[in-house]
């Protein structure tokens, strides 16, 4: 058991905690990460030589953040390899690049805990300089202390949505309003799971309130209609929940729509794949413990259902005491079991936040036809259109090859969610029925530039 | 029952050559493809519309084949994406210009004029962006590439708008005789014909095993590297004498790489991975090349499924076993150039017997009474 390598990809609550777990074991796990530092999204880390306090840049997470980064940090049996990208699976083997240079990991058991990225559905000048994802802006002024602009429009359906306004408002930015596109009534219908979920539940509550006590307006049921201004963001303008068309004006907008699995890795390694209906997205299918449907390959967190740093935690935990029972300790039972409770408990508040951020699939389908829908290949939501209705392709990747949508260095990460709902819409099914857009290596750029030097090296 | 004067199993560009081909003569086709039109060789290949540097059986078909692409919007109602934008195959070192030199005794001596020698400075003058140490190229100016999904897609849709059947997904059994004609059965019942034609890639080989004259295919998968697009810098599919690459920029800017380098195939699972095991060589290639590739950046790679026989050219011709069946398959890794023509010959063949195009090379015959034996 001991000569097993266990090689981690992602070095966020998941993988920290599962390398913890593992290494308390007696297990010398490999944790792979292409951020400079530990810490994954939530729990990002400052750069040298900046020295805000835990709790200013975490708040409520401040003492949970402490105590990972310190444990991590003291766990020498830890082999972290920060500013490490996976790229590709080739069967036993990772291809990386560490520091720009390719390197490649063998494994024998990989835990892949590699987080979520924004949801995102194009908008009529989203491509604009100054339009953000809710997940960025909240990147600029965690790691950097950097907000994205003077006068900030927050909107979309996320529960980063009251959260990062909020923590903009805290940090002096001035926040131009908050527009939420989920109808008040179905948030209210929402509220009952969401109180009833413990501390995260009231959080969401208390970020409102600190938003009106700055006299914020936060405004439910909108639809965006566009980014204004002639090159970068001059303003928003959205219809309110009476089709009433307002514009406010502002040098930046952060908007998503909740987050989204990042599970290329999974796909390159074979894993099997489902359409969970809450999430409302594809997922890699794991069973109660984290095994994938590829023996040897496990799965934790946010990469595999969006549950929050909370969540991700505790199934870092259960995915590394699986890895253990599977090397054949057989002492793991009941700490599977109180993972598995633990996670259980949160269910319902899970539920409950799905429903109070729904995924506006109608927004999707009706993004407008001279609106770029696919940025990386300039395909406008419009062409995206006609060319299913000539081609009548049946899944999203075939109308990647009929439209080039997808193709590019995002690989459909971005525009994949809106494309799909396009092509459901226009083929009169459900969007599951469009399929999911296969993953090709590199998962991530990669620079020519890498491969070549690696070549020299060798010669 | 349903029947058909021409069976078309494989949905390839062969396939919907072949019926579009069928009902121009007046023929009525049924196509079966087991998973879509265009799903394997025929639309993820590089698209490149080469007769340079064909093999010496190939360069008459070529040669008809490029006279169909001159008319492709006629012939498919669709420009399939095809732009005349040359095909350049460089020399690095003596080895290649040697092998330019034999090269062209041989297709001159043949009384071809289409491959040209272009020294240096008309080679730096075409392809500004090359590196300076190529030593000269052979050049054919009115070969190009085209969009291979499109192309394959606008071949079907054409067809079938004159009246070709096409059944997706479906796959379909072995031929097997009855009465006078064959019947093959399909997940969507029998169908009976007159004539079957074996259009089936990397899966053609199956065919033929089950009519008694198994051949030495192998399922291959070569592997394309795509950039993020750059700004344009060359028009030409650019290739070597002295090294495996084929390189182009396509019109939105990404830049594509291939030149045969292979991965492993799973035709029964589908399925060709991306290997970048050796690719490393193929991006030094490159940069070799073209120094403006240092700063590109890899956004994807993919693989195809293709049937490579042992000598490189494809199965043409009657089966020598079931008369009324004719095989098309094998093209062996350049068969999309020879799309447009392969159906019209394959049609000239279920039509009359006969076609005026020299098919003899690529005779099933061939490979029968070899001592060889398909690996594993
Ligand atoms: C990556 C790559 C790059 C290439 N680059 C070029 C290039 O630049 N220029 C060039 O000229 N050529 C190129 N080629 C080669 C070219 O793509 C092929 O030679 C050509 O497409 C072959 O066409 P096909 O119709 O014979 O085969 P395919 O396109 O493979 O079609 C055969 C079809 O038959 C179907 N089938 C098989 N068995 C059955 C069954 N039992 N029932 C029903 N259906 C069945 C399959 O599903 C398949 O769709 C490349 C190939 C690849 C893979």
């Amino acid at each position: 058991m001991r000569s097993d390598r266990i090689v981690i990809v992602g070095a966020g609550p998941a993988g920290m905690r599962a390398a913890l777990v593992l290494a308390g074991a007696g297990l010398n796990p490999v944790v792979l990460d292409e951020a400079p530092a530990s810490g994954g999204q939530i729990y990002r880390r400052q750069p040298r030589g900046f020295t805000r306090a835990y709790d200013k840049l975490y708040g409520f997470e401040a003492g949970r953040a402490r105590a990972l980064h310190a444990a991590f940090d003291a766990d020498n049996r830890i082999d972290h390899r920060s500013g490490t990208l996976v790229w590709n699976i080739e069967g036993r083997r990772l291809q990386t690049l560490h520091d720009g240079r390719p390197e490649t990991v063998e494994f024998d058991r990989l835990l892949l805990a590699t987080g979520a990225m924004d949801r995102v559905i194009p908008f009529p000048g989203w491509t604009r300089p100054g339009v953000y994802t809710l997940g960025g802006a909240q990147v600029a002024l965690k790691h950097q202390a950097c907000a994205i602009g003077r006068r900030v429009v927050f909107f979309g359906a996320s529960p980063l949505l009251p959260l990062v306004a909020s923590q903009y408002a805290a940090a002096g930015a001035e926040v131009a309003a908050v527009l939420d596109t989920t109808p008040l009534r179905a948030k209210l219908a929402a509220m009952p799971g969401l109180l009833a979920g413990g501390k995260t539940g009231w959080k969401g509550l208390v970020y409102l309130a600190r938003l009106a006590a700055r006299r914020i307006p936060y405004r439910h049921g909108i639809t965006p209609v566009a980014a204004l201004g002639s090159e970068s963001v001059e303003g928003f303008a959205y219809t309110d929940a009476s089709g009433r068309r307002h514009e406010i004006e502002c040098d930046a907008i952060a908007f998503g729509y909740g987050l989204k699995s990042e599970w290329q890795l999974a796909d390159l390694a074979g894993c099997g794949f489902e359409f969970d209906a809450g999430n409302y997205q594809w997922q890699v299918v794991a069973d109660e413990a984290g095994r994938s449907t590829v023996p040897g390959v496990y799965l934790a967190g946010d990469g595999t259902r969006i549950g929050g740093a909370e969540l991700a935690e505790i199934a870092g935990e259960r995915a590394a005491r699986a890895i253990l029972t599977d090397l054949g300790d057989t002492g793991q039972g009941a700490a599977l079991a109180a993972c598995a409770r633990r996670i259980g408990g949160q269910a319902r508040l899970r539920r409950a936040i799905e429903r109070a951020f729904p995924f506006p699939a109608p927004l999707a389908r009706a993004i407008p036809d001279d609106c770029i829908l696919c940025r990386c290949e300039a395909v406008t939501a419009g062409e995206f259109r006609a060319s299913i209705d000539r081609l009548a392709p049946h899944d999203v990747n075939r109308a990647k090859a009929f439209s080039r949508v997808g193709m590019g260095r995002c690989q459909g990460r971005i525009c994949g969610p809106a494309a799909a709902e396009i092509l459901a819409a226009a083929r009169g099914v459900e969007v599951k029925e469009a399929g999911r857009l296969r993953s090709q290596p590199p998962v991530k750029p990669v620079p020519v530039a890498a491969f070549a030097d690696a070549a020299e090296d060798a010669a | 029952m349903n029947t058909a004067d021409v069976i078309v199993i494989g949905g390839g560009i062969h396939g919907c050559s072949t019926a579009l081909h069928c009902r121009l003569r007046g023929l009525s086709v049924v196509v079966v493809e087991k998973d879509h039109v265009a799903r394997h060789a025929s639309g993820v290949n590089a698209g490149g519309v080469r007769r340079l540097n064909r093999h010496p059986a190939e360069i008459p078909l070529a040669m008809a084949s490029a006279a169909l692409w001159q008319r492709i919007e006629d012939l498919v109602h669709d420009d399939c994406g095809y732009r005349q934008t040359g095909q350049i195959r460089v020399a690095e070192g003596e080895p290649g210009l040697a092998a330019i030199a034999a090269r062209r005794r041989l297709v001159e001596g043949l009384g071809y004029s289409h491959e040209q020698w272009i020294g240096p400075e008309e080679l730096f003058e075409l392809v500004p962006a090359i590196s300076r140490h190529c030593l000269g190229a052979l050049w054919t100016a009115d070969d190009g590439h085209a969009d291979p999904t499109r192309t394959t897609r606008a071949f079907a849709r054409q067809a079938a708008a004159l009246g070709a059947e096409f059944l997706t997904p479906c796959r379909a059994g072995m031929p097997r005789r009855a009465g006078g004609g064959w019947q093959v059965p399909t997940d969507r019942g029998t169908f009976s014909g007159a004539q079957v034609v074996n259009c089936a890639g990397a899966w053609g080989g199956a065919v033929a095993a089950a009519l008694g004259e198994p051949v030495p295919i192998e399922p291959i998968a070569p592997m394309m590297l795509v950039t993020a697009r750059m700004a344009p810098f060359v028009d030409p599919v650019v290739a070597s004498f002295d090294r495996m690459i084929s390189f182009k920029q396509s019109p939105n800017g990404s830049v594509v790489i291939g030149g045969g380098w292979r991965s492993r195939a799973e035709p029964d699972a589908n399925r060709a991975h991306v290997e970048f095991g050796e690719l490393h060589r193929l991006i030094g290639t490159t940069l070799d090349l073209f120094p403006v590739m240092r700063g590109a950046r890899i956004v994807r790679s993919w693989a195809g499924i293709e049937g490579a026989m042992p000598d490189a050219i494809p199965v043409i011709g009657p089966s020598m076993t079931a008369p009324g069946v004719i095989h098309a398959f094998g093209f062996s890794a350049h068969g999309f150039q020879l799309g447009p023509i392969g159906g019209a010959i394959v049609a000239d063949l279920v039509e009359s017997g006969a076609t005026s195009l020299p098919i003899e090379p690529f005779s099933i015959a061939r490979f029968a009474g070899q001592a060889w034996r398909e690996a594993s």
